[in-house]
C-alpha cells in the first residue's frame, strides 16, 4: 500500500531525488547514499511519469505547491503498490489530466485505487464505486454509474443538524453603516477581495480547501499582512495590523485550528473564557475568582456551556464544549463582528445546534458574522448571503434566496461558468 | 508506561449533565508539588533519625535556611519555563549581584539603601536584555540566555578580578545568619517570598496571561495577548530574582565570588521540573517549584548528614530528576501528540 | 551558483561559511601579533587546544540536528577523563581505556536516546538528569583531582605523527566520519527528522531509532573528547569539564547549526570550536584582558544566530517585495 497525502509528507530541505526514494535510498559501498545515481534515476523516473520540469537535485522547498503534489503522487505510485491511496490529490494540481492518465495506467496494472475527493466530476470520471462519508460514518456505498449528481450531493450534504434548526427571518440592518467593509484586499493568498458586512448579517464564505479562505480570515485580524486594500469598521477606516487592534475594533476571530489556536490547553475552562476580560476580574491587580465566575457565567448561559465544566481543564471537554468555550471567549471580548472559521468542525450534533443558536442570537443583537464552513448545508441554511472563493478570488456572491449547495459546489470548483453567470449577483 | 489516555475521553460523550469525577476537583497542578513536599519532609525526618543529636525543628530550620537561594532563583526560572523558555544566565546574574553588593557596600551598612537597588536594577537589566533578544530578535531562549550569560560573565570579570576584595555589609550578614524569636530570619523571608510569588503567578491577571501564552502561543496570538511585553517581563523578573538570590548568597557567605551562582543554575531548572512544570510551557505552579527547591536542599542536607560522597549525591539527584520526569511520562505523551 | 550547490551537498550552511571567514580572519590577526604561530609547534599547540571542544561539539551537533537537547556531554567527558586517569596504565592501557570511554559514552547515549527517542521525554530535562548523574559517577571513580594518564596517551596524542599533529589527524578523522555519515541513510534521516518529524514519519523513516542512534553517536564522541582531554591534562579531574557545556553549545551555534534542528552540520561546529579557541589566543596575543574572551564568545554566538536566521527571513522579504 502507498499513500499520497493531502498534507504533503515531503521533507522540505531535502532534494527531490532523496524525497522520492525515502526511506531507503539506494546506496553504494554498502552504506553511502548514491546521490548522483539517485538523481539520475529520479530524472528517468520523473520523465516516465511525464515530469521533465523538476530538477531532481533541487530541494523540495524550492518547488511550487503543484509540483510538490506531483512528486507526492509519483512517490506513491512508482512503488507499484497493490493499493494506492490518494487523498485530495488535485487540491494543488492544475493539470488534472496528467493524474487521470496515470491513474488509468496503474489501474491497468492491477492496482486498486482509493481516491478521496470533494470534486464530483473527478469521482464520475475515475471511480467505479463510491463511498460517501459524513461525520465519520458511511452513508452510501454504491456504483457511481447508478448514482445521479443530485443523489451524491444530497448524501454528501445529508439532512443534518442545521436543517432541524429553526430558520429565523433575517435580521440584517441596512440602514446603518456596514459593520465591516473590505475593499480590494490583496495579500498572499488573498487576491483582490471586496465585501461588505452589515450589522445583523451572517455572510457566508464558501470554498474548497486551500482557495484562500484561511488566508482571508487571518488577514482580516492582522495575523497575516495585507499588501493593499482598506478595511472599514462601522464606517471608519481601521488599520487592523494585529489581533489586538482587531479586538479593539470589536473584531474577533474564532480560528480554524481549535487545538493550537483556539483553546489554551493547560488552562481551566473558566480561565479560557475569562481571559479577554481578566483585567475586569482583577480589581487592584488581584484576581477575584468570584468576579471571574460572575463574568463568565453571563456568557456560558449564552453559549449553553454547562457550568460544572467551568473548573475543569479545557482539554477534558468534548470538542463541542471546547468550541462553546472559544465562542464564549469571543463574546467575552466584546465582539461586534465575529469571524467564524469552520466553527462546527469536529463538533457533535447538540453542540452544533447551540452554535447555530449563538450565531442567530448574536446577529439579532446587532452583531455581524463572517462565517466559513466546510459543511455546505450550514452555509445554505444560516447565511443571508454567501461569497464563494476560487483560487483566492471571490467568484460568486449569492443571496439567500438563490443559495443551494449545488450552486456553491459548482462555483467553488471553478467550472460550470453557466451557473456562475446566472447566480452572480452584483455586490 | 501507562497506556495513552487522553484527557478528552474523560468527559461523557453524551450531552448529559453528569458531574465530573471527584479527582478532577483537586487541582491537579498541586499533586506533583504535594508529593515532592511529602518526600522532602520524609527526608528531613529521616535525617533526624540518623542524626538524633539535632532536633526536628532545628533540622527543618537548617534546610529551610539554606534553601532560600534556590527558592528565590527558581521562581524566576519557573516564569521563563512557564513561557516555554529557559534562563541559563541565572547563575551568572547571581554571581554578578553578589559581587556588586560586596564592592558597592564595602562593609558599610550606610551604603545599602542605594547599593541594593542598584544591584537589583542590574540583575533586572540583564533580564531585559534577554527578554528583548527573545521577544523581538526571536533568538531561541536557550541561545540568548546562554550567550548573554557568557557575555556578562566576561564583563563581570572585566570589572573585578572574579573575587570580591571588599567585605559584605554586616547588615546583610545579620539578615542571613540572624534569628527572630529563635527562628532564622531567612525562614521569614522565604514565607514572605512564597506568598508574594504565588499571588503573582496564580492570583493576578498578568500571571494568568503568562500561563495562557506558555500554554498556547498560537491561541495567545489570535487573541491578541501582549506576548512580547510579557516575555520581556518574565525574563526581567527572572533576572531580578537571581539578583535577590545573589544578595542573599553574598550575605550568607560573607564573601562573594563571580562563580558562586554557577552551581545553582541547574538546580533551579531541576526544582521547576520536579515541581511538576512542563518544559514545553503553560504548566506548573510556584508551590510545586518551592517544594522541588526544598526537596533538593533537603537531599543535600541528608547527604551531608549521612556523609555520602558528592558523587553519590549527584547520582541520586540525577536519578531523581529522570524519575520525576518518568512519573509524569503519561502527560508528556499526551503533549507531544 | 555552482559553488553554493556544492557546499549545500556537503551540508555546509551559510552560517558555516561565515564561520570559516571569521576563523581565517582571527587566525591572521593572531599570527600577525604573535611569533611562532605558523611554526609546526605553534600549529600543533593551537590544534591541541581545539581538539577537545571540536570533538565534543561534533557529537553535540548530531543530537541538535534532530532538534533535541543534549546536556549530558560534560558528564560523559568527566567520566571519560577519570576513567583514563585510573585505567590507562600498563602496556595496552591506552587501547583498553579508549574502548572503555567509547563504550561508556555509547551507554550514556543509549540511555538518553531511549528516554528521549523511545519514551519521548523532554530532552532538556532528561539530559540535565543524566549529566548530573554522570558527574556523580565521575566523582565516585575519582573523588579529587589526581590519577595518572599513561605517557603513551599524554605524549602520543599531543605530539606529531608522520609530521602531522595528532590533533589534526583526529579532527580530520572526525570530519571524515561526519562527511561519510552525512551521506548514509542515517545521516539523511537525521536531517529529515530534525526538519519535519511528521513528514519524516510519513515518509517511512524510523524516527525513534534515528534519535536513539544520534544520542549514541553523540555519547561516543563525548567519550573521545574526554580521552583527548586526558591526553592534554595528563591527569584526572572529575570537575575538569565543568565549564565546557556553554562552549559546546556556543561552538554549535557559531557553526551555523540551528537549535530547531535540520540545518547545519558537524563541519560548522568544528569551525565554531576553532573560532572560540583561536579567539582566546588572538585576544591574548593582542594583550586584551582574559575577560574579553567571554564577552566575545557571547557576542559572536548572538551574531552567528542572527546571521543564521537571515536566510530564513530573506525569502519572505523578497516575496513580499515581488
Amino acid at each position: 500500500m502507498a499513500t499520497a497525502f493531502q498534507e504533503l509528507s515531503l521533507v522540505p530541505t531535502m532534494s527531490v531525488a532523496l524525497n522520492l526514494f525515502l526511506p531507503r535510498p539506494a546506496v553504494r559501498f554498502a552504506v553511502l547514499v548514491a546521490r548522483r545515481r539517485l538523481e539520475r534515476e529520479a530524472k528517468t523516473l520523473l520523465a516516465e511519469y511525464g515530469i521533465t520540469e523538476i530538477d531532481p537535485a533541487a530541494p523540495v522547498a524550492d518547488l511550487p505547491l503543484g509540483q510538490r503534489q506531483r512528486l507526492e503522487i509519483v512517490r506513491a505510485m512508482f512503488r507499484r503498490p497493490r493499493l494506492l491511496l490518494l487523498d485530495e490529490p488535485t487540491a494543488a494540481l492544475s493539470d488534472r489530466d496528467w493524474l487521470f492518465a496515470l491513474i488509468a495506467r496503474v489501474l491497468a496494472e492491477g492496482t486498486s485505487v482509493l481516491y478521496i475527493s470533494h470534486k464530483l466530476d473527478e469521482i464520475r470520471r475515475l471511480c467505479s464505486r463510491c463511498i460517501i462519508l459524513r461525520n465519520g460514518s458511511k452513508v452510501l456505498d454504491r456504483a457511481v454509474a447508478d448514482m445521479s449528481d443530485d443523489e451524491i450531493f444530497r448524501n454528501m450534504a445529508g439532512r443534518s443538524a442545521v436543517e432541524r434548526f429553526l430558520a429565523t427571518p433575517s435580521s440584517v440592518r441596512m440602514e446603518v453603516p456596514p459593520a465591516m467593509r473590505a475593499a480590494n484586499l490583496i495579500g498572499e493568498g488573498v487576491d483582490d477581495i471586496s465585501f461588505s458586512l452589515q450589522p445583523g448579517e451572517i455572510l457566508g464564505v464558501a470554498g474548497l480547501e486551500g482557495h484562500g479562505q484561511s488566508r482571508l480570515f487571518k488577514s482580516l485580524v492582522g495575523l497575516q499582512p495585507l499588501r493593499s486594500g482598506r478595511i472599514e469598521v462601522s464606517g471608519t477606516q481601521r488599520a487592523l495590523r494585529s489581533p489586538r487592534a482587531a479586538r479593539a475594533a470589536g473584531i474577533i476571530l474564532v480560528p480554524e485550528e481549535r487545538k493550537s489556536e483556539g483553546i489554551f490547553k493547560d488552562l481551566t475552562t473558566i480561565a479560557n473564557i475569562s481571559l479577554p476580560a481578566i483585567e475586569r476580574a482583577s480589581p487592584g491587580y488581584l484576581l477575584s475568582r468570584r468576579r471571574e465566575r460572575m463574568l463568565v457565567r453571563r456568557v456560558t448561559a449564552e453559549v449553553d456551556l454547562p457550568e460544572q465544566y467551568l473548573p475543569l481543564g479545557v482539554t477534558a471537554l468534548s470538542g463541542g464544549n471546547q468550541q462553546k468555550a472559544v465562542l464564549g471567549r469571543a463574546l467575552m471580548a466584546g465582539a461586534r463582528c465575529l469571524l467564524l472559521f469552520d466553527p462546527t468542525r469536529g463538533v457533535d450534533v447538540g453542540a452544533k445546534q447551540s452554535i447555530y443558536r449563538v450565531m442567530r442570537d448574536f446577529v439579532e443583537g446587532g452583531g455581524a458574522i463572517l462565517f466559513y464552513s466546510t459543511e455546505l448545508d450550514e452555509l445554505v441554511h444560516l447565511c443571508d448571503r454567501c461569497l464563494v472563493l476560487y483560487r483566492n478570488r471571490v467568484v460568486g456572491d449569492v443571496h439567500r434566496a438563490a443559495l443551494t449547495q449545488e450552486q456553491i459546489l459548482s462555483l467553488a470548483a471553478g467550472h460550470d461558468p453557466g451557473a456562475t453567470r446566472t447566480t452572480l449577483v452584483k455586490a | 508506561m501507562a497506556p495513552r489516555v487522553t484527557a478528552a475521553t474523560t468527559e461523557p460523550s453524551s450531552e448529559g449533565q453528569s458531574t465530573p469525577p471527584i479527582h478532577r476537583r483537586i487541582n491537579p497542578e498541586l499533586v506533583p508539588g504535594l508529593m515532592v513536599l511529602v518526600c522532602a519532609i520524609v527526608l528531613i525526618a529521616a535525617s533526624k533519625l540518623m542524626n538524633p543529636g539535632a532536633g526536628f525543628t532545628q533540622e527543618l530550620a537548617a534546610v529551610l535556611g539554606t534553601s532560600i537561594f534556590l527558592v528565590v532563583a527558581s521562581f524566576g526560572q519557573g516564569l521563563t519555563i512557564l513561557l516555554g523558555g529557559i534562563d541559563l544566565s541565572i547563575g551568572v546574574v547571581i554571581g554578578i549581584a553578589a559581587m556588586m553588593i560586596s564592592v558597592l557596600t564595602d562593609g558599610r551598612d550606610a551604603t545599602l539603601p542605594w547599593a541594593v537597588p542598584v544591584t537589583l536594577a542590574v540583575g533586572a537589566a540583564i533580564g531585559v536584555v534577554n527578554g528583548v533578544g527573545i521577544a523581538l530578535a526571536k533568538v531561541p531562549p536557550f541561545i540568548m540566555t546562554l550567550a548573554s550569560g557568557i557575555t556578562f560573565y566576561g564583563a563581570g570579570l572585566g570589572f573585578t578580578s572574579g573575587l570580591a576584595q571588599e567585605p559584605v555589609a554586616p547588615a546583610l550578614e545579620r539578615l542571613m545568619n540572624g534569628h527572630w524569636f529563635g527562628v532564622p530570619i531567612p525562614i521569614f523571608l522565604i514565607i514572605a517570598f512564597v506568598i508574594a510569588a504565588t499571588v503573582f503567578q496564580n492570583g493576578t491577571s498578568v500571571g494568568r496571561k503568562l500561563y495562557a501564552i506558555g500554554s498556547s502561543p498560537g491561541a495567545a496570538r489570535v487573541l491578541g495577548l501582549p506576548i512580547g511585553g510579557l516575555t520581556v517581563l518574565a525574563y526581567t523578573l527572572s533576572g531580578l530574582c537571581a539578583a535577590i538570590a545573589g544578595l542573599f548568597l553574598a550575605g550568607y557567605s560573607s564573601a562573594a565570588t563571580l562563580d558562586m551562582g554557577g552551581p545553582l543554575l541547574l538546580p533551579t531548572i531541576a526544582a521547576v521540573v520536579i515541581g511538576g512544570a512542563s518544559v514545553m510551557g503553560g504548566r506548573g505552579i510556584y508551590l510545586g517549584t518551592f517544594a522541588g527547591a526544598l526537596f533538593l536542599s533537603a537531599l543535600e542536607t541528608i547527604i551531608t548528614v549521612l556523609s555520602l560522597s558528592q558523587g553519590l549525591r549527584d547520582i541520586i539527584e540525577g536519578a531523581i530528576i529522570v524519575g520525576a520526569l518518568l512519573a509524569q511520562g503519561e502527560r508528556w505523551n499526551w503533549f507531544r501528540r | 551558483m555552482r559553488i553554493a550547490e556544492r557546499l549545500r551537498r556537503l551540508q555546509i550552511s551559510a552560517g558555516a561559511a561565515v564561520a570559516v571567514l571569521l576563523y581565517v580572519l582571527m587566525y591572521l590577526v593572531y599570527a600577525a601579533n604573535e611569533s611562532g604561530v605558523l611554526s609546526q609547534f605553534g600549529i600543533t599547540n593551537l590544534l591541541n587546544d581545539t581538539v577537545v571542544l571540536a570533538v565534543a561539539a561534533a557529537g553535540l551537533t548530531l543530537t541538535v540536528l534532530t532538534a533535541e537537547f543534549d546536556l549530558s556531554g560534560i558528564g560523559v567527558i568527566a567520566i571519560a577523563n577519570v576513567v583514563v586517569a585510573t585505567t590507562s596504565a600498563g602496556p595496552a592501557g591506552w587501547l583498553v581505556s579508549l574502548f572503555g570511554v567509547l563504550a561508556i559514552g555509547a551507554a550514556v547515549g543509549l540511555l538518553n536516546g531511549w528516554l528521549v527517542g523511545v519514551l519521548r521525554m523532554q530532552s532538556l530535562a532528561v539530559t540535565i538528569g543524566t549529566m548530573i548523574a554522570c558527574e556523580g559517577v565521575a566523582l565516585l571513580i575519582l573523588a579529587a583531582p589526581g590519577g595518572q594518564v599513561a605517557d603513551s596517551i599524554a605524549n602520543g596524542l599531543t605530539g606529531d605523527l608522520l609530521g602531522l599533529p595528532v590533533a589534526a589527524l583526529i579532527i580530520l578523522g572526525v570530519l571524515l566520519l561526519w562527511f561519510l555519515l552525512a551521506v548514509t541513510r542515517l545521516g539523511i534521516a537525521l536531517y529529515a527528522v530534525g526538519t519535519d518529524e511528521t513528514a519524516a514519519r510519513l515518509s517511512g523513516l524510523a524516527v525513534r531509532r534515528t534519535k536513539l542512534l544520534a544520542f549514541v553517536l553523540a555519547g561516543m564522541a563525548y567519550g573521545l573528547a574526554g580521552y583527548m582531554l586526558s591526553a592534554q591534562t595528563g591527569s584526572g579531574d572529575p570537575r575538569a569539564s565543568d565549564g565546557f557545556l556553554l562552549f559546546m553549545y556556543a561552538s554549535v551555534a557559531i557553526g551555523g547549526t540551528s537549535l530547531m534542528g535540520g540545518r547545519g552540520g558537524v563541519f560548522g561546529s568544528v569551525i565554531g570550536a576553532g573560532i572560540l579557541t583561536v579567539m582566546q589566543k588572538m585576544l591574548f596575543a593582542l594583550g586584551a584582558a582574559s575577560f574579553y574572551t567571554d564577552v566575545f564568545s557571547g557576542l559572536i554566538m548572538l551574531v552567528a544566530i542572527l546571521i543564521g536566521t537571515l536566510p530564513r527571513v530573506m525569502p519572505r522579504l523578497r516575496r513580499s517585495v515581488a
